[in-house]
């Protein structure tokens, strides 16, 4: 015989509909949102490893001062590698942007054809589909070009493509993700891309023809013929090639893909936030548990005298742990089953979004994803289980008779504590109703410390970043900061007089006219982790700065080292700190005392005294990689300065990261204010039911609704504001900690933490505003309790 | 002997408040034997009930059912015993309030290996027509008829009433005892009933009386009054 216990499961939830609703929709948003996270996350980055092959991604590219001639080309293939044009000129938009256009691939670097179709007529092109959706461009819309002046003269079809004004104009005939532009970095020293201000696109080879070759950029890429087999050996072989490459052409920029910033840094970057996704799950599904062992725990007191009646008839205890966790149990499994089917479809596609908003990605398959059944479903249910568990088995470890009498408390001290006379009595009462509530306020506590978490998350990040922008320009120590970029292969030790008047003329080149202009020696070192510091490994610059110079408001003496505040911050650092600095591809490694801290939060930088630094870096007296300028600095050719520092450039890194996480962070406060609401009702809830006896009875007694809802709304009411009141610093602290823990151990660069009081008055007022509107229902709530409730004699 | 109680001894509280409820207790019971425990309140009767049901343990003395001693069993033999030859009645009828009354009834009938026809038994409490019903939509003593059956329809050696019509009216009251006399008349088990009223004593094959956790009498009833001839 089945035990008919089981038919109480089904009409538990259709007793308490609203209850186990809510319970249902937070789950299943939590784990639907996390299991599409996880299979979306999985599913790109498959996507994206797949891409190395299936687009067939370059080894590297280099670029050249002019075309390379076919001799050229043979002479480099003789290096074991096989070189595809990779061509392409940057031409600025009439909506403000740059495009780079490069003539379709067939043979490297594959495009992936989102929408549409690729071009083919010569007035076509095919857009990176983040740029098109950042600018609001879709298949069909019309693509201008500043001016027409990039246009070759001579070409009649760049004639029929200018419009009246002479710019030409482009049909946006498909969206495509180039595979090497997965991020779409402009320069690959730039500190972040900015996919809304730089865009690719691929025209055909007629259309390409179109463009005057005095504005194009010679750029090819190459492919091993023989794969490497580690990053040793690709370093290696990337250190030789260059050489060959130096012999054969003028270069002007080398980058072996594993240095390419636009295909790696996908790679690198995604994936970073599962830990915290799944941490963020956990949490939501810890607290689901509690909620139902304070549900349990409330049932097991008004259920006693069945349970004591059930146990001495002969019901084992272990049935009766199953059969009250059967139901939380059951609860969680199908909405682990809902969240997924939920996840796989919708929220899938939601962060799937969130991904194509941030990245260049190709199309992707969805892919099983065991860890995120495991992660979404087993371990949910294993909490779960265990928490459940836990609460049962200490609660019914009391005899059969105390709970026929009722008798249900371990600690057997039933004294109320003492409580004034003067104190007025709504106010002891109330004092009276939280103590008998306790452990449902204890659990509300930690799910509004929890919601109240997330929201303000969601409310910081955004204002961070905007404090971050607002206070650049102040924070910049000049507005301009050239680093210039020696040709690549300029220096070869096999050929030292060549190297030498290479590196002559370069040194004429990069002189400057502008008064504004200040040399600076600059050296690109990299951090390195340790046990004290594991942090993100990042490149940081070196700066030699003059020892009392118009834009470094800090006299530097020779062997004196002093950190930008936002390394000093991100390192915790101070004076007296020894930093460990090494060589980006080498093993050498640099160890410096940080004399003091420079006020600088535009990047992670080092200041020393210029000719120190020529001598510690060996780079050769009087020798400069750069200049600091009031103004811009227009009198040196592009190509000889590697990173423009501007406002442009240090806002990127939050404007990005504005674009990709903004969205995010909207979810992330919508379901924040969900979840405050569910369990603000929940508990509430629990609460009235709890006393819905002693409310029965206050209404026979006389009591009219408003001065009952005075005694058990207010309760709540009051414990909610005290407990937002005081979660809110405890969170504000929490979140600094893990906003510079995110900032530490996943991300370059640094971004102070500075809140604005709204803030914390929106988290405030979002959370009283829910609360209203949980109180308004239970005030209804408390007006439906029957005057019988307390005269029924079933239990 | 079917039931035997040797010395039994019970306390409460601790060195300076210690209660003795149960002051050495000797009692026996015959198979099928309908015992009614009689005394004022505080007298030690449901301590004495709860002791035999195994949901109490006794300071001392021994306990021996069927020739198996339940006083050194563990909880989870106790609670095998509990389930193979127990049934028990409150006063309050304790029933679960989202089963309907045959289920109420099937939780009983789950823990046995022999159960009686729940339909039978339906019949036999007068329940037939209200089997799918909620408890909240029962009557006190259709609701104490359900917790009779549910204790019954496993069969059980013993049947254990605490007090079964201390909530119920005079009418319905002997109309739950009579079903228990019934019970014992078909089925054959041996009721031990604690009652206040000391009326109910006349149906009774043996009557004991407590006082102050003493046992003040033990007499076997000549004259057992069928319940239809009971008044107070």
């Amino acid at each position: 015989m089945k035990n008919p216990l089981r038919k109480r499961y089904l009409r538990e939830l259709r007793a308490d509909p609203g209850k186990y609703l809510v319970i249902f929709l937070l789950m299943i948003l939590s784990i639907g949102e996390i299991s599409g996270f996880l299979v979306c996350d999985e599913s790109m980055i498959g996507a994206y490893n797949e891409s190395f092959e299936k687009y067939n991604i370059e080894d590297g590219n280099f670029t050249t001062e002019s075309e390379l001639k076919a001799r050229q080309i043979k002479a480099i293939e003789a290096a074991g590698v096989s070189v595809f044009p990779l061509i392409f000129t940057d031409r600025p938009m009439a909506n403000g942007t740059t495009v780079r256009f490069f003539s379709m691939r067939d043979q490297v670097d594959l495009p992936c054809l989102m929408q549409g179709e690729l071009p083919d007529a010569a007035d076509e092109i095919a857009i990176d589909r983040m740029y098109a959706d950042n600018n609001k461009l879709k298949v069909g819309d019309t693509l201008n070009l500043q001016d027409g002046d990039a246009l070759n003269p001579q070409d009649a079809d760049a004639r029929a493509l200018q419009d009246e004004t002479g710019d030409g104009v482009f049909r946006i005939s498909g969206l495509v993700s180039l595979s090497d532009y997965s991020a779409l970095f402009e320069n690959n020293n730039d500190t972040m891309f900015d996919a809304k201000q730089f865009g690719v696109a691929v025209i055909s080879p007629e259309a390409f023809q179109q463009f005057d070759r005095d504005f194009l950029t010679w750029r090819y890429a190459w492919k091993y013929d023989t794969p490497p087999v580690n990053e040793t050996d690709e370093n290696d072989r990337a250190e030789e090639f260059v050489k060959t490459l130096t012999r054969t052409t003028d270069l002007t920029g080398f980058l072996p893909r594993y240095q390419n910033q636009a295909i790696m840094f996908t790679g690198e970057d995604m994936g970073s936030d599962r830990a915290m996704m799944t941490v963020f799950l956990y949490i939501v599904i810890v607290i689901i548990a509690f909620v139902f062992a304070v549900t349990i725990s409330n049932t097991i007191v008004s259920e006693a005298a069945v349970i004591g009646t059930l146990r001495a008839t002969g019901f084992t205890r272990r049935e009766l742990i199953r059969h009250y966790m059967t139901l939380p149990v059951m609860v969680t499994l199908l909405s682990a089953a809902i969240g997924n089917v939920f996840g796989y479809t919708v929220m899938k596609d939601i962060n799937a979004s969130l991904y194509y908003g941030s990245y260049s990605l190709p199309t992707y398959v969805t892919r099983w994803s065991g860890e995120a059944f495991l992660e979404t479903t087993v371990v949910p249910l294993a909490l779960m289980a265990v928490i459940t568990w836990w609460v049962l088995h200490r609660r019914l470890k009391l005899s059969p008779l105390q709970f026929l009498r009722r008798d249900l408390r371990r600690n057997k001290s039933r004294r109320a504590f003492p409580l004034s006379k003067r104190i007025p009595f709504f106010t002891r009462f109330r004092l009276r109703i939280a103590a008998q509530n306790r452990n449902n306020y204890i659990v509300l506590a930690i799910g509004i410390l929890f919601a109240n978490f997330l929201l303000l998350f969601g409310l910081m990040f955004p204002n961070v970043l905007h404090n971050y922008m607002d206070a650049l320009p102040g924070n910049m120590f000049c507005s301009y900061q050239y680093v210039l970029q020696l040709p690549a292969g300029a220096l070869d030790e096999d050929r030292k007089t060549e190297s030498f008047l290479k590196m002559m003329l370069f040194m004429r080149a990069v002189e400057t006219d502008n008064p504004d202009a200040e040399k600076f020696s600059a050296y690109s070192l990299r951090t390195v982790a340790d046990q004290e510091h594991p942090f993100q490994e990042e490149e940081l610059l070196i700066y030699g700065v003059e020892e009392s110079g118009r834009y470094i408001h800090q006299e530097i003496h020779p062997g004196e080292v002093y950190v930008s505040r936002a390394y000093a911050e991100k390192w915790m650092l101070h004076a007296g700190s020894s930093i460990t600095l090494k060589e980006p591809y080498e093993d050498k490694t640099y160890t410096f005392t940080v004399t003091g801290i420079y006020p600088y939060d535009g990047a992670l930088a080092v200041f020393m005294e210029r000719e120190n630094m020529n001598t510690v870096f060996d780079l050769g007296a009087g020798t400069f990689s750069g200049y600091f300028s009031a103004t811009e600095i227009t009198d040196i050719d592009e190509k000889y300065i590697g990173q423009k520092i501007d406002f442009d450039a240090l806002s990127k890194v939050s404007r990005q990261l504005m674009i990709s996480m903004g969205s995010m962070m909207d979810i992330v406060d919508v379901f924040a204010v969900i979840m405050f609401m569910i369990l603000i009702y929940l508990m509430s809830k629990m609460i009235i039911e709890k006393n819905a006896a002693s409310i029965s009875m206050a209404k026979i007694l006389g009591y009219r609704n408003s001065e009952i809802a005075r005694l058990y709304v207010m309760v709540t009411s009051l414990l909610v504001i005290l407990f937002l009141a005081v979660t809110i610093p405890v969170e504000s602290v929490a979140l600094q900690w893990v906003f510079r823990l995110i900032l530490r151990t996943e991300m370059t660069g640094w971004i102070p933490f500075v809140i604005s009081g709204s803030v914390y008055r929106n988290a405030l007022l979002t959370g009283i505003g829910t609360y209203v509107a949980v109180a308004l229902l239970e005030y209804r709530r408390i007006g439906k309790i029957p005057m019988d409730e307390v005269l029924k004699n079933v239990e | 002997m079917f039931l035997r109680l040797e010395g039994i001894r019970k306390s409460y509280g601790g060195k300076d408040n210690r209660v003795e409820v149960l002051k050495g207790i000797d009692l026996t019971l015959e198979r099928g034997e309908f015992c009614v425990l009689l005394g004022p309140s505080g007298s030690g009767k449901s301590t004495l009930l709860n002791i035999i049901g195994g949901i109490d343990a006794a300071d001392s003395g021994t306990i021996t059912i069927d020739r198996v001693s339940i006083g050194s069993m563990k909880e989870k033999e106790l609670t095998r015993y509990r389930r193979e030859h127990l049934g028990y009645i409150f006063q309050m009828y304790n029933l679960i309030p989202n089963l309907t009354v045959r289920e109420n009834i099937e939780v009983g009938a789950y823990l046995s290996r022999n159960p009686l026809q729940t339909d039978e038994l339906l019949d036999v409490l007068g329940l037939r027509e209200h089997a799918g019903k909620l408890p909240n939509q029962l009557s006190g003593g259709q609701q104490q008829r359900t917790s009779i059956g549910r204790a019954i329809v496993k069969n059980p050696d013993i049947l254990l009433c605490d007090e079964p019509t201390g909530a119920l009216d005079y009418k319905t009251s002997k109309e739950i005892l009579k079903l228990i006399e019934t019970v014992n008349q078909t089925y054959g088990n041996t009721v031990i009933m604690v009652t206040h009223n000391s009326e109910i004593r006349h149906m009774a094959d043996r009557i004991v009386l407590l006082h102050d956790g003493q046992l003040r009498d033990n007499t076997l009833n000549p004259k057992k009054v069928p319940v239809e001839e009971l008044e107070w």
